[in-house]
């Protein structure tokens, strides 16, 4: 069935992202060139959904300047989920607007129109749910699903078994009477999930629907798959700049001198400039007023909004936010390394460096395989930097 | 100072139009509001207060639809007579038969009132445009069609006004502009006419712009433009860019934090295509042909006239003579101008109408003009021999704020031009850089914090030397704008010629340090004089000259280029305004008194 209204969740900060989530909600984080919940937002309404009602929360001013009051003429709503208390609870913060079947679609989680309107297609008057699921050999991160015909009859978080190859797609169509589902559905933690409200339907014998879709989706986890996230978007062609030459990527606005080199897949973004000798690609994604100077050469990275390299610097495998600067022959060689996230390190990671919003790279300076840097930490000239640089921190020779 | 808007269309949308597009008129005034719908009637409501006032008294005529093909509406600041339900418009007749609104001010009314009241005409309202709907009935009663009749009542007015008129029986409407704003919107099967064009941009962008003294007929067949002889003249269509989605508050409190938060947007907007990274140059089309003049002068008012006094120091930095001077001032006692002369006027609306009379006194007098505005097709554009678009998007909160950054980056694209003809690599790198610098200040900054000490200080001083000065008074105009307490701005050395005698331990002092020269060691300097007074004191600072040593509390700016530290400054004194403002419960977007665009002198 035809659905005209959608929650959009983007409420959440994803802790796991640090550092880059410092000033951003996850959603706002680049998927290739433009934040992933631009990708959520031209799915929905690429799909014919027109009423948009986005719950935000965590430093929720980004995702409103980014949104604006209306997104492509249609009229956004907020809802403010002013604690992070779970996916259900941030679905009930819309619940005044909704009296009807409605989509649920998660904000930090690149979808396609395609998927979402296979999952409004499947969806009936008499299904308590839907849920887009797609095959994937990640489904184990994720939300894994067992299904029997098109019946869902399993939701697993996240487990430990290697075994599922089905994860939830984060599309729901809902009945208006989930609403009230989620409320009456026990908290755990003091938090309440839509997947335990959609959990308890399923035990009590009420129809909850799952649907095969296909199309890219793509989520990070961790921060370096922004990384993989951007591969995926290039190798699909799903960026909004036109095609210049075979998966060259080039706004109007850009301006690359007649002496760079972009190597395919690439897309460099609006106000963007490439310099006189710079090699910038494959696998590379260059935001909005991002400066690449001259002789610089950027390789499967990608750089958000006003970041700038210094000439002759090299980066490859790296995630910068917005506003980071790499000073001249600053180096980022890449390649795999143990990182450490929170209290777990994950081992052969392949990533250059994660270096958060206005983080300084001064020249010369070089930075090894898998170092997270904070946002408005610097390192001086000159200097090596390794690990974990706290937010603020200076690097030192 | 008002706002007004005409409807000729569906008939079950008329209401429903004019009322949407006077919410987005509020800005240029609210203390009254009203709307006419026409036909075969003619149905007036208003009432004294802001907007809600007169949807509250339509919602209670439920079951009693006010319908009509064509139809009026006005919001209203006053300039005559209180806000009253009877000084709202629209005007009418004695009969109720012609319905008009009106922006700007009927200088003779007081003798077209007498020579009325000597007819015998009985007036309602103590307002300057109840004349005009009793000159149209006038007219009318002497046997001519309502055309010709709104056309005779127009060649007897005097001073500003851009008017709608509805007259019961006929499904048209007329409209005429006389220096107070007009522009016309083209739609499908309807047609509009505003003071501003966000009135009816969710149904329209294709907008026609009126100039002096052409009059509108709308009726169901389309729109025609005739000059003051009544010959037809051939409009251009144009179409604007703004989308009308950038006029709601997405999710904020206030459009004034909206707008605020747009500044790395607005900033990243003006610059676009305009300095050349590759080249390291200032490259900004519109000012191909200005020239290099003797000297330049600016003429604003308000916040634009802070931008003004930033502007002509960075000419005078860069060898150019150049001064700032109050637009209303200037068009009475005007400086020596020649041919050889520049004179600037910054507006954001190009519609304020005391620079607009500086900017017709200079090129009068033979000076070059150009506009520094932020709306294409405005009367300032129009009239201008050059225009720089500051490309800031739709302003609506009445304290400017992201108008008042891309005016001072609009600067620093002149002056660099003028002066160097556009080869700053420094600047061009920085003013790359200067959006990230915003969006630094947003995320990070301590003014909600700060603010929270200071809700019972007595007064706010704020000081700055050099660039920072007019930030100082900047800051200090926001403040009182919009939290109603008192608030003033020196430049520091003027300290202690005087106002150090109003400094004590209740008067919170604001200083902005940039940069790390002279004029940053000597504002550190008057910051111990206040200190001495036991005065609180905030730097606002870059770190450069470590002022934050001599300071109760530090706001702090990213250092950048010495030309753009004081914008990055001028930001956080915005979030110190709009902070104390929500802390002390104002009415941030619309204070009291004042209205966004001012269109009369």
């Amino acid at each position: 069935m035809r659905l005209d209204s959608a929650v959009i969740l983007a409420a959440g900060e994803g802790t796991r992202l640090r550092p880059l989530t410092k000033h951003r909600p996850k959603p706002l984080l680049p998927a290739a060139n433009r934040p992933i919940l631009s990708y959520v937002l031209d799915a929905l309404i690429d799909a014919g959904v027109d009423d948009l009602h986005l719950v935000v929360g965590y430093q929720r001013d980004r995702v409103q300047d980014h949104v604006g009051p209306t997104y492509r003429g249609r009229t956004v709503t907020y809802h403010v989920q002013e604690k992070q208390l779970g996916t259900g609870h941030a679905v009930l913060q819309a619940r005044d607007a909704i009296d009807a079947d409605f989509l649920v679609v998660n904000g930090d989680e690149v979808v396609t129109a395609g998927m979402v309107e296979a999952v409004m297609d499947a969806h009936s008057a008499t299904d308590a749910a839907t849920l887009g699921i797609v095959e994937s050999d990640r489904a184990a991160e994720y939300g894994a699903v067992s299904l029997d015909g098109d019946r869902i009859v399993e939701l697993v978080e996240r487990p430990d078994d290697g075994s599922y190859r089905l994860l939830n797609a984060g599309i729901y169509a809902c009945g208006p009477s989930l609403l009230a589902d989620i409320e009456s559905t026990e908290r755990r933690a003091g938090e309440r999930y839509l997947t335990d409200a959609i959990a308890d339907q399923i035990r009590a014998g009420n129809a909850v629907r799952g649907v095969r879709i296909e199309g890219l989706w793509s989520s990070a986890t961790y921060p370096w798959d922004l990384l993989t996230v951007a591969r995926d978007l290039l190798a699909a062609g799903l960026v909004g700049e036109p095609e210049r030459s075979r998966g060259v990527y080039v706004d109007e606005t850009a301006s690359v001198h007649a002496d760079a080199t972009l190597r395919a897949p690439v897309v460099v973004g609006p106000d963007a400039v490439v310099g006189p000798g710079a090699v910038v690609g494959p696998d590379t994604a260059l935001g909005r007023n991002v400066t690449v100077e001259s002789g610089a050469i950027v390789d499967g990275s990608v750089l958000d909004i006003d970041t700038r390299i210094g000439a002759n610097a090299t980066v490859v495998d790296a995630v910068t936010g917005q506003g980071v600067t790499v000073g001249p022959g600053a180096t980022i060689p890449g390649g795999e390394a143990d990182v450490r996230v929170g209290t777990t390190i994950h081992e052969g990671r392949r990533l250059g460096c994660i270096a958060a919003d206005r983080a300084t790279i001064g020249g010369g300076a070089a930075v090894g395989p898998g170092t997270l840097i904070g946002p408005d930490a610097s390192v001086e000239t000159g200097a090596y930097a390794d690990g974990v640089v706290p937010e603020g921190a200076e690097v030192r020779r | 100072m008002c706002g007004i808007i005409g409807y000729v269309g569906d008939a079950d949308e008329t209401l429903s139009v004019l009322l949407d597009g006077l919410s987005n008129l509020e800005y240029r005034g609210y203390d009254s509001a009203g709307v006419a719908v026409g036909g075969d009637g003619l149905r007036v409501e208003k009432r004294a207060g802001q907007l809600d006032a007169l949807q509250t008294a339509l919602d209670g005529e439920m079951g009693d639809a006010i319908d009509g093909p064509v139809g009026v509406a006005h919001t209203r600041w006053s300039t005559h007579g209180p806000p009253t339900d009877a000084n709202a418009h629209p005007h009418t007749d004695e009969t109720g038969r012609v319905a008009v609104v009106h922006n700007g001010i009927i200088e003779n009314y007081r003798e077209l009132r007498d020579e009325l009241e000597a007819e015998g005409v009985a007036f309602t309202s103590e307002t300057d445009t109840e004349v005009v709907p009793h000159l149209v009935a006038r007219e009318l009663r002497a046997g001519r069609d309502p055309e010709a009749a709104v056309r005779a009542a127009t060649e007897r007015l005097a001073g500003s006004y851009a008017l709608a008129v509805v007259v019961a029986g006929t499904d048209a409407l007329f409209a005429v502009r006389h220096d107070s704003p007009l522009v016309l919107g083209v739609g499908e099967g309807e047609s509009f006419v505003a003071s501003d064009v966000p009135a009816f941009l969710e149904h329209t962008r294709d907008v026609v712009y009126l100039d002096d003294d052409e009059f509108v007929r709308l009726d169901a067949g389309g729109w025609t433009v005739t000059d003051a002889d009544g010959d037809e003249v051939d409009k251009d269509v144009r179409t604007v860019e703004w989308e009308a989605e950038q006029t709601g508050k997405s999710g904020y409190d206030h459009y004034m934090l909206k707008e605020i938060h747009e500044q790395p947007v607005s900033l990243r907007q003006c610059i676009s295509g305009r300095v050349d990274e590759l080249d390291g140059r200032i490259t900004v089309e519109e000012l191909d042909d200005v020239g290099s003049p003797e000297t330049v002068q600016f003429v604003a008012c308000g916040t634009s006239y802070h931008a003004a006094l930033y502007g002509a120091q960075l000419l005078r930095a860069a060898g150019v003579s150049a001064n700032a001077y109050y637009a209303h001032e200037y068009a009475t006692a005007p400086a020596p101008v020649s041919g050889d002369d520049l004179v600037v006027g910054i507006t954001q609306s190009g519609e304020t109408a005391d620079t607009l009379s500086a900017l017709r006194e200079a090129s009068g007098r033979g000076a070059e003009t150009l506009a520094l505005t932020n709306v294409v097709g405005s009367t300032a554009a129009r009239e201008s021999d050059h225009v720089l678009y500051i490309r800031a998007g739709p302003e609506i909160g009445v304290a400017a704020t992201k108008t008042f950054s891309s005016q001072l980056v609009g600067l620093n694209l002149l002056t660099t031009y003028l002066t160097d003809g556009g080869a700053d690599r420094r600047l061009v790198d920085e003013l790359r850089g200067v959006a990230s610098d915003v969006q630094a200040v947003l995320d990070e900054s301590a003014a909600a914090d700060v603010v929270e000490a200071f809700v019972d200080a007595d007064a706010f001083f704020f000081l700055g030397r050099g660039l920072d000065y007019p930030v100082a008074l900047e800051g200090a105009l926001k403040f009182k704008e919009i939290t109603y307490e008192h608030a003033e701005g020196f430049a520091a050395g003027e300290l202690k010629h005087g106002p150090l005698a109003l400094v004590t331990a209740d008067t919170p002092v604001f200083a902005v340090v940039t940069g790390e020269g002279e004029a940053a060691r000597k504002t550190i300097g008057n910051v111990k004089e206040v200190e001495a007074r036991d005065a609180p004191v905030v730097v606002v600072t870059d770190g450069v000259a470590e002022a934050g040593r001599y300071a109760d509390h530090v706001l702090d700016i990213p250092a950048t280029d010495e030309r753009l530290a004081p914008l990055l400054a001028n930001v956080q004194l915005q979030l110190v305004a709009y902070h104390m403002a929500a802390e002390l419960g104002r009415s941030i977007d619309k204070p009291r008194n004042l209205a966004k665009s001012v269109t009369v002198e």
